[in-house]
């Protein structure tokens, strides 16, 4: 491939011009960057309240008996928290959030396949949040995150306010992933091979499938909640000849992808982090990539280890449960993955590499229990006890919140130009990872021990844990708090970042900070993998990016 | 692309490092592996041993997984941290793969799932499958927010702990009257989601005598939290049959039959009211107390229910009266406080309302 071909323009080089005024720029953006910073300003102020719930919460289980909210009341918090934490942080967080901003520029291209399908997935989200946390104001869902009927059949007004909310982040998620997957498998930046994209773009690549299908039974299941609800059409009734259990069943065709929806994208951001701390290439790229597949597809298969105790065919628990311990080898060879890319390296301990070091510990040890929860006969005990609040907390907020704070601290240079403070992000760390195994640890004990999930209030015996536990949430929340702080005390006050204050060697972080609204001056040409730090770039083209030369001609 | 990864030599530290975490794995293994789950849970039944013995199983082997990780994490990061007087520009050893080492931690976490899975369904197979069909037979329903029991030959459901007898074989079904409840006794563990219009089965043999909980796992609404009943293991077979033969007696002139709620009023001429008292203990008394009103359990206390100066109406507004107490046993009554199911939910026959409207008379 001649220079020439790389720098010949033409359609690659074609681009609109930047829209003009605040409107047009920051509120109904088309570009994938502005709108991934939107769902994450959104997300996370999603994220404090739902932390406030978590809160009310924590504080409520201080007491065996309850007594800082009703019993009504409190059934209303937990299953909003849940609720927010899953549709209105995690997911939107990790694939529209961080999926928006970083795959486009590490595959090279201007934006995703449909940018105004991106704009309209994104302006779903924010009515969705409102509508779930109003729901207070008519009588919140009380039923749990998984609202289980005949419960949420009997539910105030705003469980079918739950459904709506939960439909429209749903369908925003569905465009989402179309969009991502058309965009990974069309808009590639020459050169720009599978086996040569950043391990987050596999990720992203493995994710926008689950979206996409399992949303929709997701979908099917809320409209058919929200019919029987508002307009008597008997889907789960068992007294007009429903089943409770279709709506498990359905629910957690979703809700198990789901896991994988909130934890994948998360892999590929510590994927990403290791190497350039590391100064290494990643170890086992391959099966890094081919084992965010697998899960992906083994995702599909296992849903109902969540009903073990639901009542099925006995026989049926089989498969479900073997199919489950399989999930552990692709997940393993991940985990063995990253340790192995330590070995060697000339490691920074950097905020993000912290959190990335910290999401191995925790999510290995929510991996095992989640091997532990596989086994039927354990799962028979410890299911709707404490131990899977435990076990869910360490995959999701171990796991995926750390990988998003990771990220965050891994990307804010990249989004805003300046960096965020070390010396508060490692306390952040210190005082987060503290804090949130302080909380969840003994819950393990506790449910094994005899504490069921979702209770106002609960065996006197069992008051010291929980008070321990309350203690280090306040913990945790403080550190959420230090990261706020820094990042918007940074966001004016942080030193410049520059193009690349990390060092690292994938295609976003070769151009400006923030980038131009048009990504690339020119589509760079990708002749191997990103990851070889004794090798020369692996990009042509990227000589005018950091220059003053004026960029794309803009056309119409 | 060839291969130009270095050839990689392990220091002597690796194998030190290695053979720590090795000792310390196994040591975690060992400990968990057999670490008496009994002193902190008694396995009160036959599969809580099978169950523990999966768990001490699952957790050792965790363990040791969990050591080696975390151990080789905290290894290398202290052995290849970035110094202080390392050149900023200084980068790893470019390594990419290893095949032969990838393919080991394939087969043996591989190997290492199978054993598991022959493991678990080995004891799912003791617990789901080959359990005893002789033994007793007992029926648990779950209703907001208190579990009853059906026994054979006892007429109706009765709110009292569940008996059982040390070393017989129990086949339980479950089931629910309203929404979700489950089923879970800790001390034996065993759990089964009690689902409305859908009958779930668990099989156990007690095996310790004594008084066990029986909790809720399966989130039903406000009260969840305290929704709680216990199971006595008797010791013997005389001490269950005295306990049984009783509730034989008991409900012996009670209608088993689930009669439909009508609409016309009901013949209160002719009440029974010592069979109506018990009735009361088995239908009502998991809810209501013959005491005064303040003392409520669910619902309030009953006595003095046609003459209570401070409370001369009935939940529904209606002033207190014989035929009124018969309208809400027979229609139910939903309201801001609670729910009173209605007749066909309570399995109460027109005559049952006349007996237990004859017993409430006389409680003044």
């Amino acid at each position: 491939m001649s220079e020439a071909t790389v720098h010949s323009g033409g359609i690659a080089d074609h681009v609109h011009p930047e829209p003009e005024g605040f409107v047009r720029k920051y509120i109904f953006s088309i570009d994938h960057k502005i709108i991934g910073i939107q769902y994450l300003i959104t997300g996370f102020v999603f994220l404090v309240l739902a932390g406030l719930l978590a809160e009310v919460i924590r504080v409520q289980l201080m007491h065996a008996n309850g007594g800082f909210v009703s019993a009504d009341t409190f059934n209303e918090v937990y299953s909003v928290h849940g609720s927010a934490m899953v549709w209105l942080v995690i997911i939107p967080l990790v694939t529209g959030g961080f999926g928006n901003f970083v795959f486009p520029l590490m595959i090279g291209a201007r934006d995703v396949a449909f940018p105004w399908l991106n704009m309209l997935a994104f302006w779903m989200f924010p009515p969705a949040g409102l509508m779930l946390f109003s729901s207070f104001l008519l009588g919140a869902p009380a039923a749990g995150w998984t609202e289980y009927p005949p419960m949420s059949l009997q539910g105030a007004a705003g469980t079918s306010m739950w459904c709506a909310a939960i439909f429209l982040v749903g369908v925003s998620s569905t465009l989402t992933g179309i969009n991502f997957l058309v965009t990974i498998l069309k808009m590639r930046a020459p050169g720009m091979t599978f086996t040569r994209m950043p391990l987050f773009v596999w990720a992203q690549f493995a994710t926008a499938p689950l979206s996409m299908v399992a949303t929709t039974a997701l979908a099917a299941a809320l409209a058919a909640l929200f019919m029987e609800r508002q307009f008597g059409v008997p889907f789960y009734d068992p007294t007009k000849g429903g089943s409770p259990v279709l709506w498990q069943h359905m629910f957690w065709f979703y809700s198990h992808p789901a896991v994988y929806i909130m934890i994948l994208p998360a892999f590929g951001l510590v994927s990403e982090i290791f190497p350039t701390f590391s100064r290494k290439p990643i170890f086992g790229y391959k099966m890094i990539a081919f084992s965010s597949v697998a899960i992906a597809l083994l995702g599909f298969m296992v849903w109902a280890h969540h009903m073990f105790t639901s009542g099925m065919a006995p026989l049926l628990q089989l498969p479900f449960m073997v199919l489950t311990m399989l999930i552990a080898i692709p997940t393993g060879i991940k985990i063995f993955s990253w340790v192995a890319t330590l070995w060697g390296g000339d490691i920074r301990f950097t905020t993000a590499m912290l959190f990335a070091l910290g999401f191995i510990a925790t999510f290995t040890f929510g991996g095992i229990t989640g091997v532990f929860l596989s086994a039927v006969p354990f799962d028979l005990h410890a299911h709707g006890t404490y131990f899977i609040v435990a076990h869910l907390h360490y995959v999701l907020v171990g796991g995926s919140l750390m990988g998003i704070l990771a990220g965050m601290f891994y990307y804010f240079p990249k989004m805003s130009g300046r960096m965020l403070n070390e010396t508060i992000g490692k306390w952040t760390f210190w005082l987060f990872f503290i804090g949130f195994n302080g909380t969840f640890l003994p819950m393990h004990y506790l449910g094994l021990m005899g504490m069921p999930r979702r209770v106002a209030e609960y065996d006197p015996q069992f008051q010291q844990l929980n008070q321990v536990e309350s203690i280090f949430s306040f913990v945790m929340t403080f550190a959420l708090l230090l990261f706020f702080g820094n990042i918007l005390w940074s966001i004016r006050n942080g030193k410049k970042a520059g193009p690349n204050p990390w060092g690292a060697r994938t295609l976003e972080w070769q151009i400006p900070s923030p980038p131009h609204y048009y990504n690339f001056k020119h589509i760079p040409t990708v002749f191997s993998t990103p990851y070889d730090f004794a090798e020369p770039l692996p990009y042509a083209g990227l000589e005018e990016e950091l220059t003053d030369s004026p960029g794309p001609q803009a056309g119409h | 692309m060839e291969n130009r990864d270095p050839v990689v030599h392990l220091d002597r530290n690796f194998w030190v490092v290695t053979a720590v975490l090795a000792v310390i794995a196994a040591i975690g293994a060992w400990y968990f592996g057999t670490f008496d789950i009994a002193k902190l849970l008694p396995e009160a039944a036959q599969p809580a041993g099978d169950v523990d013995r999966l768990t001490q199983f699952l957790m050792g082997s965790g363990a040791a997984l969990f050591v080696i990780v975390i151990g080789y994490l905290i290894y290398f990061c202290v052995a290849f941290r970035h110094r202080k007087t390392d050149p900023d520009d200084k980068i790893g050893v470019q390594i990419h793969d290893n095949n032969t080492l990838e393919l080991w931690w394939t087969i043996v976490p591989t190997v290492f799932v199978v054993i598991m899975a022959f493991f678990s369904v080995k004891i799912w197979y003791n617990i789901v499958l080959a359990q005893p069909n002789n033994g007793v037979v007992v029926e648990s329903i779950g209703h907001q927010w208190y579990y009853t029991f059906r026994y054979n030959n006892v007429h109706g459901e009765i709110p009292d702990a569940m008996h059982l007898e040390a070393g017989i074989p129990v086949t339980l079904h479950v089931t629910s009257s309203d929404v979700i409840h489950s089923f879970w006794i800790p001390d034996m563990r065993i759990k089964a989601d009690m689902v409305p219009g859908l009958i779930n089965t668990l099989h156990f043999t007690p095996m310790i005598p004594g008084t066990y909980k029986i909790i809720c796992t399966e989130f039903c609404g406000t009260q969840h939290g305290t929704m709680e009943k216990q199971t006595v293991v008797v010791e013997d077979h005389a001490h269950f049959v005295a306990w049984y033969d009783g509730w034989v007696n008991k409900t012996r002139n009670l209608s088993d039959a689930l009669p439909k709620v009508g609409t016309g009023a009901i013949a209160l001429a002719g009440g029974d009211a010592s069979a109506g008292g018990a009735l009361f203990s088995t239908k009502c008394s998991a809810c209501h107390a013959i005491a005064p009103f303040d003392k409520k359990v669910v619902g309030p206390g009953l006595r003095g229910l046609l003459a209570d100066p401070k409370h001369p109406n009935l939940v529904n507004g209606d002033k207190a009266s014989p035929e009124a107490i018969a309208g809400i046993l027979q229609h139910g009554y939903k309201g801001d406080i609670g729910v009173m199911p209605d007749q066909a939910a309570n399995g109460l026959s027109d005559k049952d309302i006349a007996n237990l409207v004859a017993f409430l008379k006389n409680q003044k």
